[in-house]
């Protein structure tokens, strides 16, 4: 078996409520979906139980009625896992991982800025990647704001 | 009267050094350059330079005062320049010398970089307030050697006159091979003295942008750097003086052509160091300054006493 | 310490050190650095959204500028995530052809960045010899893809050019002049006693501050972190080369300019075995304009470290999202870690160890914001109409170009 394959039985054996949410896209390649509540528990096995350790970046993403964050995380090997999950658009925040991972405080203000998400614990510091005085309430990543 | 406004205005003053140096500027960026595979600049460029920066204008920040501001540039300019009427010996008559014109020409050497210091202060800016402290901090590292290899020289001449330092090596022209450790001290201090690589600390492009000529411009920065250019001349004259009298017997016209040759190939030599080092960090220069250089020059002075005692009754 | 004493100072967003606008305001007690905060932003270009729409083909083009150095970096990236999705098989001489590209271009940037490291510290000959000789891969480049950056070399399915016997001799020739070049650099770099002065020692950042901020590239491997896209997870030909992954352990500049000087040696040889097992074959495949439905992420071993880009697509021509991570945004908490109690003068080389590209790193949004006290948003179309007037009023007249 593949340790793909490996990866992905020992995490449904963890966790049984995986089932069915893990994809094998391609060699090297695991695609996860897990819900919010049920992710710190996941990713912290996942970064420290199967080494999961480099944190490549946080993709975020508009999906009509909520919004979706990829945790784009890497072992040394090779394998890459995309952990996916999903909150509601109005007033739900996930929590930072920048105090483990402090290269992920600027993707997180890239979530904030771009996407309007919430993402609690964030520590202080200037904003980024957009001006100071780009006007409240403006996300250009959403998919209802339009450079026209 | 006529002759001593004729010295300062034409020759060898004001005219004559501003010319020169401007000479020595090409000739420093040339080889510089064609040593890092360049082309390097036609021969009138640091004229063009110069008169360009003439033309330009200045603008003197909010809060700098602007007559210290727009003052120091001509102090700078005035006291490099002074200092030339001393130094420049092509024959065994002296323009002007007195017992103790060394002492003078060295100090006159120190009100540049005093000038360079008050400018960049006065400018609030910070870039140039780094700078002038750098600047600072680096005279005193640099100063002590270059004052102790040209005076362990005038020691073995027993004369502080340049004219008679020169006239004794002139005469005694073995006496000068004592000397090679305090030649390589002040060429070395003097590379500090005049902000060349790898001493351009106190004006490190890419840390402090300009240093202490970062609010400087049109005029103000032409007389600064043809200030920063005499001053080459003059450290050039002054060790040529000193280490390498040669020609003053030949006549005035070859004795001169002599000492031009003297003076590019000690910027040539300037040239060359700087071509081949990094700059150093501020910490690394005072602690190369004052564990190497002055000891080595304390050994010249050791050198030239024992010399003295043995040789030279 | 009294507060007297401390002062900060801004180091751009234009400084001399930086080749391009950012922010760092540095907190100095005489000359030690107390702390640094950076700002970044300065270059943002909308390139994500701008990608939602366009088509694909448009959005490897724009890709490509996310950067002026690394543009195959990018756009290989990005075509190999959509090839993903499309289940496109890439011919294999295409493959080695992007290879090929992508360790030329590896040559360039090294070359660049040793001559910039040679200016930080003061030392302009390096950077006038590096770029002399750099010259050389950048005419190879020119030769091979028709232009000096921005190569446009790739397509969806394959690359666009392909390469004859004539320009393989050039390149061969090319690598030689160059492998003499760098030994000759390898020993400037590890005995010249000012460089060692000013690398040596300086932004040290540890193995484990490595691993724990996530460092990559060079940076990272100078910190012995053992890790390069390239063999880890093999793209385009490298899993047919053999190479090997250069470390060290000084953990500082120093061992991160052994680490770009001898990768430019092992670069030398991919482009021997490349050009040497070059397949026969078409370049490219068909691909279909619209993509359908999917996610990829293509990992790439760039000059500067590993970049990552994310496509979604949603069947129709156009991307649902990219996302594009430069290899620069994930080394910029190290930066602010090493520059922690160093001194002043270290600051440019520190900085510049890392081989920022800040256009890179601030890739996302377009600064639509002309006017600063209005604070309004200006499209890209009032962008464009405002540039045309600009230029109309300056008598040259772009409007009749259509976009």
């Amino acid at each position: 078996m593949s340790m793909e394959e490996n990866i992905k039985e020992g995490l449904v054996k963890n966790f049984s409520f995986l089932e069915n949410k893990i994809q094998v896209q391609r060699p090297r390649r695991l695609l996860l979906d897990v819900d919010l509540e049920r992710f710190e528990e996941v990713f912290e096995y996942l970064t420290k139980g199967l080494k999961f350790g480099h944190l490549i970046a946080i993709t975020g993403l508009d999906e009509q009625d909520k919004l979706s964050f990829i945790y784009h995380m890497a072992q040394d090997g090779g394998i890459m896992i995309n952990i996916k999950t999903s909150v509601p658009k109005d007033n739900f925040a996930i929590k930072t991982i920048s105090g483990r991972f402090p290269s992920a405080e600027v993707y997180e203000r890239e979530l904030v800025d771009l996407l309007g998400a919430k993402v609690e614990g964030l520590p202080e510091g200037s904003r980024y990647p957009l001006v100071d005085d780009w006007p409240k309430g403006q996300f250009p990543l959403r998919k209802d704001w339009k450079t026209k | 009267m006529i002759s001593a406004l004729f010295a300062i205005l034409v020759f060898p003053g004001i005219l004559f050094v501003s010319a020169f140096s401007l000479a020595a500027e090409f000739a420093d960026r040339k080889i510089h350059a064609r040593l890092q595979n360049r082309v390097g600049p036609p021969w009138f460029q640091p004229l063009a330079d110069f008169i360009k920066l003439l033309g330009k204008a200045e603008l003197i920040p909010t809060n700098a005062r602007p007559l210290i501001f727009s003052i120091t540039p001509v102090f700078a300019l005035a006291s490099a320049i002074t200092a030339y009427l001393y130094v420049p010996l092509w024959t065994k008559d002296a323009l002007f010398s007195f017992n103790g014109d060394v002492i003078v020409v060295l100090y006159l050497l120190t009100i540049p970089t005093m000038a360079f210091f008050i400018g960049g202060w006065y400018s609030t800016s910070l870039y140039a307030k780094i700078g002038s402290v750098r600047l600072m901090t680096q005279l005193f590292a640099y100063e002590v050697p270059l004052f102790i290899g040209i005076l362990s020289g005038a020691l073995l001449a027993d004369t502080w006159s340049l004219y008679g330092i020169a006239l004794f090596y002139h005469n005694n022209p073995m006496f000068r091979f004592f000397n090679i450790i305090g030649f390589a001290v002040s060429l070395i201090a003097l590379m500090g003295k005049l902000e060349k690589v790898p001493f351009d600390i106190p004006e490190a492009e890419t840390e402090i942008v300009a240093g202490v000529c970062t609010e400087y411009s049109g005029k103000f920065l032409a007389l600064f750097r043809l200030a920063l250019d005499v001053e080459m001349v003059v450290g050039a004259s002054l060790l040529a003086a000193v280490y390498l009298p040669s020609g003053m017997s030949l006549g005035p016209i070859a004795g001169f052509a002599v000492y031009i040759v003297e003076i590019f190939f000690i910027v040539a030599l300037i040239s060359l160091l700087r071509t081949v080092f990094a700059r150093l960090r501020i910490d690394q220069m005072v602690s190369f300054c004052w564990k190497y250089m002055a000891p080595l020059g304390i050994a010249q002075l050791l050198i030239n006493l024992i010399v003295k005692a043995v040789l030279i009754k | 310490m009294s507060d007297k004493n401390k002062f900060k100072i801004p180091i751009g967003p234009q400084h001399p050190a930086l080749k391009e606008p950012e922010s760092f305001s540095v907190a100095l007690k005489g000359e030690k650095i107390l702390g640094v905060d950076i700002r970044l932003g300065y270059n943002h270009r909308g390139v994500e959204k701008a990608c939602e729409e366009r088509t694909y083909i448009q959005d490897m083009y724009l890709v490509e500028r996310v950067c002026g150095i690394c543009s195959h970096s990018h756009s290989t990236c990005f075509v190999q995530a959509v090839e993903e999705i499309a289940g496109l098989q890439v011919p294999r001489r295409a493959l080695y052809i992007r290879t090929l590209v992508s360790e030329l271009e590896r040559i360039h940037s090294h070359l660049l960045w040793l001559g910039v490291a040679g200016h930080e510290i003061g030392f302009d000959t390096l950077l006038m010899y590096t770029w002399r000789d750099r010259e050389v891969v950048m005419d190879i480049l020119a030769e091979l893809t028709g232009n000096r950056v921005n190569y446009g070399m790739n397509t969806i399915g394959g690359v666009r050019r392909d390469i004859n016997p004539d320009q393989i001799k050039k390149v061969l020739k090319g690598m030689d002049i160059l492998e003499e070049r760098t030994k000759y650099y390898i020993e400037v770099a590890s005995k010249e006693t000012t460089v060692i002065k000013r690398l040596l020692g300086v932004g040290i950042l540890s193995h484990e501050d490595a691993l724990r901020l996530d460092a990559v590239g060079p940076t990272a491997r100078a910190s012995n972190v053992n890790r390069d896209v390239r063999r880890d997870d093999p793209y385009a030909a490298y899993s047919e080369v053999s190479f090997n992954v250069i470390t060290d352990d000084h953990n500082d500049i120093y061992g991160r300019t052994l680490v770009r000087v001898k990768e430019l040696m092992e670069a030398y040889k991919i482009v021997r075995q490349v050009l040497k097992d070059m397949p026969d074959g078409p370049i490219t495949v068909k691909a279909p304009r619209k993509i359908p439905a999917g996610e990829a992420t293509s990992r790439y071993e760039a000059p500067r470290g590993e970049d990552m880009h994310y496509v979604k697509s949603n069947g129709t021509e156009k991307p649902e999202r990219v996302k594009i991570r430069a290899p620069t945004l994930a080394n910029i908490q190290a930066v602010k870690h090493m520059l922690k109690d160093r001194f002043l003068a270290d600051m440019p080389i520190v900085i510049a160890a890392i081989d920022p590209c800040f256009s890179c790193t601030d890739r996302l949004i377009s600064i639509n914001d002309l006017d600063r006290t209005k604070s309004e948003i200006v499209t890209w179309e009032g962008l464009r109409d405002y540039s045309i007037k600009w230029y109309k009023e300056k008598g040259i007249d772009f409007s009749k170009v259509e976009i």
